[in-house]
């Protein structure tokens, strides 16, 4: 028996029927998930889609990686089982215990081992992998599709071993031996990366292999993700050279990540930041900050968990639900039966236990996946989360740029001295924050109330409010964030007392509809130049006026007081892809409005 | 070619410059032979350029210093 509870399920159970056909057995790794048959399918769809032929690598190579990384990581289940499944595939006996023990005895071709020593490293160190690695393959002659499919075998077997040291399956066949001689690997990811400045080289190196545009009208899963998420993360842009990976990836994601009949979607996020932000991804912390502000959490509070979850506002049992799933995903060999029975004990059901194991194995697998491919970030990670990269992986800022992050962190010391000044009610201080931020507040509170005139008015009111709240501020938001939360409320405030209140909810304004443009005619070549410059700057003034209040605070925060999509969606506590919408959408309608002023005269199109 | 509207479900990335390099080639190909989506973008990045470039709402210090002022000279009453 395996460490959770198992039901029987009818032999015809589509995923078992295919790993019966596929392997000649069901291995009692899936048998150890049937509380929950919608994860067994998810596995069962990226199993197959991995070991489908027709691939650039052959099966037998695939297994030879899948075994390779279970012995590694000393994941006695998993070599038990790779090791019959390559016997089935005609692997002699001696040549299985050459794979064991040291691959590089293994009478193999060089190209081959330069594989396995890839996959091996990238399941190991995932954060150090950069575009070297992939030049290293090449230089076998290995091509793109190749070396994408080299990765997702990789996070395949990291998804496994993570299951199997979660569920403790009984073994399908006997154990293997492991020579004792084996350097043990490093486990703690986190903590074994191994030079300085590793992160810098690997950060802006990727994508390591191209990806053909494939549209979400022509390819059906991505019109889903286009409906799930508002957008295609890069993670699976990326992969469109194998649409058929991409395709059982997506299912095995829906299968596991949206039903809400076990643990909430909420719940499933924040482990999925937990545990990237222990792996170090910056990519799936970016990632899943911006889901969990979709759902409604406060930005601060995703932030912390990315930095460090003991500090947020979850409950005790929800911190304990992520203390598993870190452990679990990333320090494996502590882990053990007595952590799943902490978490009973605390009154989590085996189902959930079970799904909260299926989505850390889950993480790891994109995490690795991210890495193995150099995905290219949606979105900016936290500042603070950047902060503990660096801090852990001992890694220094890069040298030309040292000069600039010394800049940015003595602005930033000034203004958290100020802000420290401030809160011990040091008039000057404030006075200073008020005026280096005074543009920020009045521009956020002309772009709610839709009026110059009245938000000069708030502005007092907000200076007030600032300095009597500023006790509050804790620093876990950048200052400007906060200032902009207060900047609203008031402005929010006055429009109650008024009559004509437009709502900002994310509800209200539809985001679904698409926009069709109306105005088709061309405009001029340089329309700066067809007014003065205080006569452009009223148009575009009474343009953004004109618009609906919740595209006008993001067109004015972003094209106006031009920052980032990121720091706009922090500000207004909405996801970057809601952002992104309501900018287009904005901009848009500033097309329409400013159009009959720089369109090409009737005479010219005529000519 | 891709049709107008999947160059439409790109458009916003493609105005903040942050589509991959297959991506971009598609949807520059199909700017340079549709003419409507070709004046969509034109004037769709000529109206980003002016609103960024206006100055727009910037408030004068005639306006903010005596503000200031105002909350700094009660925020002292308040205080002795």
């Amino acid at each position: 028996m395996s460490f959770l509870g198992e039901v029987r399920l009818e032999e015809e159970f589509g995923p078992f029927a295919a790993f019966q056909e596929a392997l000649g057995f069901v291995p009692n790794l899936l048998y150890a998930q049937t509380l929950l048959p919608r994860v067994i399918e998810a596995q069962a769809k990226l199993e197959s889609a991995v070991r489908s032929p027709g691939g650039a690598i052959s099966r037998v190579h695939k297994e030879r990686i899948l075994l390779s990384i279970a012995a590694d990581r000393h994941d006695t289940y998993c070599v038990a089982l790779e090791s019959k499944v390559l016997s089935l595939l005609g692997m002699s006996e001696g040549q299985i215990d050459d794979l064991l023990n040291d691959y590089h005895r293994a009478d193999f071709p060089l190209a081959d081992l330069a594989l396995l020593q890839f996959c091996l490293k990238l399941s190991r160190y995932a954060p150090s992998m950069c575009s070297e690695d992939i030049e290293a393959l090449r230089a076998c002659g290995f091509e793109d599709e190749l070396i994408l499919e080299a990765v997702v075998v990789t996070a395949l077997a990291v998804y496994r071993c993570t299951l199997s040291v979660g569920l403790g399956p009984e073994a399908d066949f006997g154990p293997r031996k492991l020579a004792s001689t084996r350097i043990a690997p490093p486990r703690d990811v986190a903590l074994h990366i191994p030079s300085p400045g590793i992160h810098e080289a690997a950060r802006n190196k990727g994508p390591y292999v191209p990806a053909p545009y494939l549209s979400s009208k022509t390819f059906g899963p991505f019109a889903i993700v286009q409906k799930s998420h508002g957008f295609i993360p890069n993670f699976f842009r990326a992969q469109t050279l194998r649409p058929d990976l991409l395709e059982a990836e997506l299912e095995a994601v829906d299968r596991i990540l949206l039903p809400e009949d076990v643990l909430t979607r909420v719940q499933k996020e924040c482990i999925l930041l937990a545990v990237s932000a222990a792996n170090l991804n910056s990519y799936c912390v970016a990632m899943h900050c911006n889901l969990l502000r979709g759902l409604g959490m406060p930005s601060e509070e995703g932030d912390q968990i990315a930095v460090d979850h003991h500090g947020s506002n979850l409950s005790e049992s929800d911190r304990a639900l992520l203390d598993f799933a870190v452990k679990l995903g990333t320090r494996v060999s502590e882990f053990s039966r007595e952590d799943v029975v902490k978490l009973q004990t605390l009154g989590f059901t085996e189902e959930q236990i079970l799904e909260c194991e299926v989505v850390t194995a889950l993480n790891n697998f994109a995490n690795t996946l991210q890495m193995g491919l150099g995905i290219e970030p949606d979105f900016e990670p936290p500042p603070d989360f950047e902060n503990k990269v660096h801090l852990s992986g001992g890694a220094q800022p890069p040298i030309q740029a040292g000069g600039v992050v010394h800049l940015v962190d003595t602005l930033q010391d000034t203004e958290a001295g100020l802000v420290a000044q401030a809160q011990s009610g040091k008039l000057e201080a404030f006075e200073e924050l008020a005026r280096h931020h005074g543009q920020l507040i009045y521009r956020t509170l002309t772009a709610i109330l839709g009026n110059p005139a009245d938000a000069q008015d708030a502005m007092q009111d907000t200076l007030l409010s600032v300095f009597k709240h500023i006790d509050g501020f804790q620093g876990r938001s950048k200052f400007s964030t906060w200032l902009v939360s207060i900047a609203r409320n008031t402005a929010f405030q006055r429009l109650r007392r008024g009559k004509h209140f437009e709502s900002l909810d994310e509800a209200v304004c539809n985001e679904e509809r698409d926009f069709r443009p109306r105005q088709v005619r061309a405009w001029q070549d340089n329309p700066e130049e067809l007014y003065s410059k205080s006569e452009m700057r009223q148009l575009v003034e009474r343009g953004i006026l004109a618009l609906p209040a919740n595209y006008r605070v993001v067109v004015m925060l972003r094209d106006i007081q031009q920052l980032s999509t990121d720091e706009v969606a922090r500000q207004l506590g909405l996801s970057v892809p809601a952002v992104k919408t309501r900018l287009l959408r904005g901009r848009l309608m500033l097309r329409e409005w400013l159009s009959p002023h720089f369109m090409t005269s009737v005479k010219e199109i005529a000519q | 070619m891709i049709s107008c509207e999947e160059f439409l479900a790109e458009f916003g990335d493609y105005l903040e410059n942050q589509v991959s390099p297959e991506v971009r080639q598609e949807l520059e190909l199909h700017v340079s032979q549709c003419r409507a989506c070709h004046v969509l973008y034109d004037s769709s990045r000529k109206t980003v350029k002016l609103v960024t470039e206006s100055s727009s709402f910037e408030l004068p210090e005639s306006v903010s210093e005596p503000i200031i002022d105002r909350v700094m000279a009660r925020l002292r009453t308040g205080r002795s």
